[in-house]
């Protein structure tokens, strides 16, 4: 693809997000926040599955950071912007201790493995009311502090004010999760993944970079849960259980792994579809039921993935003239 | 990009409200209703999932109490009648979609008033509040505070009311002497634990175990059964369960034997549980949500139009769905309508004065306080009589209506002690 239209691609989806929340009403911009951030958690699961490996913890790593940057914030008073990487950084840490008994094992086994974890971290956050308030959860969060760039006055109970904030920083998360799997580490990723003896006799560790993968991975999601903390101003529990962790298998799923777009595209439609067209067409109650229709159409028909549909219509000339790299 | 002058935040909020309302003509507050407008209030509760049974019968309740006021002539202000109509959004019980459905609904819907479960999901709704100054109400008092004057807990004084039930056991049953006690470990399990073992202790019933806490997603009922029948208890108290663990509960104690005392907060879809047990087994549980047919909803002092038709038409149309809070959001309608007849407007902040001005209102149940500063920070939940409901021959009728204020009078130092150590009060949160 010639590098001018490259830029224009770029130029034009730059003035597309952020005109966006302006052609939106006030609740849209709200879903259009969360839809952000989880934009972040379900690329960030997309990093781990790179190696083979599928968690069902990740949103528990989510909650770990939620709950770090949140206390630090809140009990220690760290500067929100520097406790959202704190919260980050300790998921990421959090990661790596349960990467030594949880990378003894692999496949389904891993997949189980991660899920025990999970709900021991969320035990946790249960018994212990000091620091972690129990059921309830941690409250009246700190929120990101309002500023005035002159330009544009930052205030945060804003959803188009925090949208440009969480923009930010996930895009910033994408290009380093975009940059890892282009780069020697996400060939070792893949290889890891197909033919992980062939890269063992090549001399690669590869519980290391499993390793590497559940702590990029984790800390990007637990930046996620950061944002999301500081945001509605309250963590608990149940926010990071095992239905949240469905949610998140089903964007995946539904919208693909082989490319890097995939996950998002999934998240997208299925967000707009749930949060917004079946709200806004009455039919509230039935929600549930047209999401798992969808779900089980996408796997019937679509079994690689919404993304698979963009291939399709880049084949006949519809969409993009270049393949994906590094499909399944 | 728009460059905004200094603003307070509330400031900024409305005036972007209405740049909305200028843009969208969505229908956002206003200082003057129009001739004939409809009145949107906002229903904001889990509608799907497994908190539904708490949210879902209560819009279905409120579309009745709407129909039957719009077909009377509807909500009259400044002598023009105005049509109900509830805007419903499914918060799945969940913070993130709560703070959406409540920008949704305030915002986008232009709603005059926002009835809500609150729990889990207030302190996401909690800005939207503050920001807008729009009028709240919640099922759960736990969630008031004095930094939002504008939430308002007008008909259930959860868990407050358990009082009453454990004090007419205790007056009737002189010979119950011990209990156990089960909760789910959350937010609506603890309150409710702490105001349980208040009343077991005014009552003079001592409690055999700690209280067994069991996590939410817990699926197997038969080891929390076996485990509090273990010490022998004359009661079992089945504290705040939702109906998802209540059913089973009951179903183990049943088939495990026990023909002891139980108590619950709820005992929704009674009928069901009858039908897996027995009629003998269910005779004398006692709990505190009254089916509407019964005859004591017909005495002068209870607030509600015509509450056995009520009952009869849920049931017609929602067959065995009739639970706790079927009625209880109609309820807070009721007080709702009457406030804002009285003060002529529906603006919230004219609504919420005049419900509050003399410090009394009235409740579903009675006559009630404005009270709570000494639990909550602030008079901002309707206390009054409650009912002591006991089922009979398989049908659920009220034994009496008890006063919460008069127990607390008597054991509210108690109920401060326990709402203390389980880090309930609002100066702990």
């Amino acid at each position: 693809m010639p590098r001018w239209l490259v830029a224009v691609g770029v130029l034009a989806t730059a003035a597309l997000l952020l005109a966006l929340p302006h052609v939106l009403s006030f609740s849209q911009r709200e879903v259009l926040v969360f839809m952000t951030i989880n934009i972040l958690v379900v690329c960030s699961y997309r990093l781990l599955t790179l190696t083979g490996e599928w968690s069902l913890g990740h949103v528990v790593m989510m909650g770990v950071g939620a709950y770090a940057s949140a206390l630090l914030a809140k009990k220690v008073g760290v500067f929100v912007p520097l406790a959202m990487l704190l919260g980050a950084f300790t998921a990421a840490m959090v990661a790596l201790v349960l990467s030594v008994p949880l990378f003894r094992m692999k496949g389904f086994y891993f997949l189980i493995g991660s899920f025990a974890a999970g709900e021991i971290i969320r035990l946790l956050w249960k018994r212990f009311r000091d620091p972690f308030g129990g059921p309830k959860g941690i409250k009246r969060i700190d929120p990101m502090p309002d500023f005035d760039l002159g330009i544009w006055n930052f205030t945060f109970f804003d959803p188009v004010s925090y949208y440009y904030f969480a923009l930010l920083v996930v895009l910033a998360g994408l290009f380093v999760m975009w940059r890892v799997e282009k780069s020697p580490i996400g060939l070792v990723f893949h290889a890891v993944h197909w033919q992980d003896n062939l890269a063992r006799s090549a001399g690669i560790s590869v519980r290391a970079y499993r390793t590497l993968a559940l702590v990029l991975s984790s800390g990007f999601a637990g930046l996620a849960g950061a944002l999301l903390a500081h945001y509605i101003g309250t963590v608990n529990p149940n926010m990071f259980d095992i239905e949240q962790m469905v949610y998140v298998l089903t964007w995946a799923i539904v919208g693909g792994t082989a490319t890097f777009y995939g996950p998002i595209i999934g998240c997208v439609v299925l967000t707009v579809v749930n949060e917004i067209v079946l709200r806004e067409i009455g039919l509230e109650q039935g929600r549930p039921m047209i999401y798992g229709m969808l779900l089980i159409g996408t796997v019937l028909f679509l079994p690689k993935g919404l993304e698979d549909l963009f291939h399709r219509l880049s084949r006949i000339g519809l969409l993009f003239s270049r393949q994906p790299r590094g499909g399944q | 990009m728009i460059s905004f002058p200094r603003l307070t935040k509330r400031q900024f909020v409305q005036s972007m409200i209405a740049g909305i309302a200028a843009g969208t003509a969505a229908g956002l507050p206003r200082t003057a209703l129009a001739a004939g407008e409809t009145i949107r209030i906002g229903f904001l509760a889990p509608l799907t999932g497994d908190v539904a049974a708490w949210g879902l019968p209560g819009l279905q309740g409120c579309e009745i109490w709407a129909e039957w006021i719009n077909e009377a002539g509807g909500i009259v202000i400044n002598g023009v009648g105005h049509n109900i109509e509830f805007v419903g959004y499914d918060n799945e019980y969940d913070p993130s979609k709560a703070r959406a459905g409540a920008s949704k609904l305030v915002i986008d819907d232009g709603v005059k008033f926002v009835m809500m479960l609150g729990g889990d999901t207030w302190p996401a709704v909690q800005p939207v509040a503050d920001q807008t100054g729009m009028l709240f109400s919640t099922l759960l008092p736990s969630d008031l505070g004095p930094d939002t004057p504008t939430l308002i807990a007008p008909a259930e004084v959860h868990p407050i009311y358990n009082v009453t039930g454990v004090e007419w056991l205790a007056e009737n049953y002189p010979e119950l002497k011990t209990a156990v006690i089960c909760a789910q470990d959350d937010a609506l399990g603890l309150p409710s634990v702490a105001t349980y073992l208040a009343a077991f202790e005014g009552a003079g019933i001592e409690m055999l175990e700690d209280p067994l806490l069991f996590d939410p997603s817990t699926t197997d009922f038969a080891p929390v059964a076996t485990r509090m029948l273990s010490s022998d208890p004359d009661i079992i108290c089945l504290d705040t369960c939702y109906s998802a663990y209540v059913h089973p509960l009951m179903e183990q104690l049943f088939q495990q034997g026990y023909e002891g005392q139980i108590i619950s907060c709820t005992l929704d879809f009674y009928d069901q549980i009858t039908a897996k047990t027995s009629v003998e087994f269910m005779e004398g549980v006692v709990f505190q949500f009254p089916d509407f047919d019964d005859p004591a909803l017909e005495a002068d002092n209870v607030n509600f139009r015509d509450p056995g038709k009520f009952f009869d038409e849920f049931n017609e149309r929602y067959p065995g769905q009739w639970g706790a809070v079927s009625w209880e959001y109609a309820a807070i309608m009721d007080l709702w309508k009457w406030a804002a007849e009285k003060a002529n407007s529906v603006e919230p902040a004219d609504v919420l004065a005049a419900m509050t001005e003399t410090g009394q209102g009235e409740h579903i149940f009675g006559t009630a306080d404005w009270w709570g500063e000494d639990l909550f920070g602030i008079n901002n939940s309707l206390v009054g009589n409650w009912p002591v409901v006991v089922v009979e021959n398989g049908t659920a009728r009220i034994k009496e209506f008890r006063s919460i204020p008069d127990w607390y009078a008597r054991h509210g130092d108690l109920l401060k002690q326990y709402m203390t150590d389980y880090g309930l009060m609002w100066n702990q949160r």
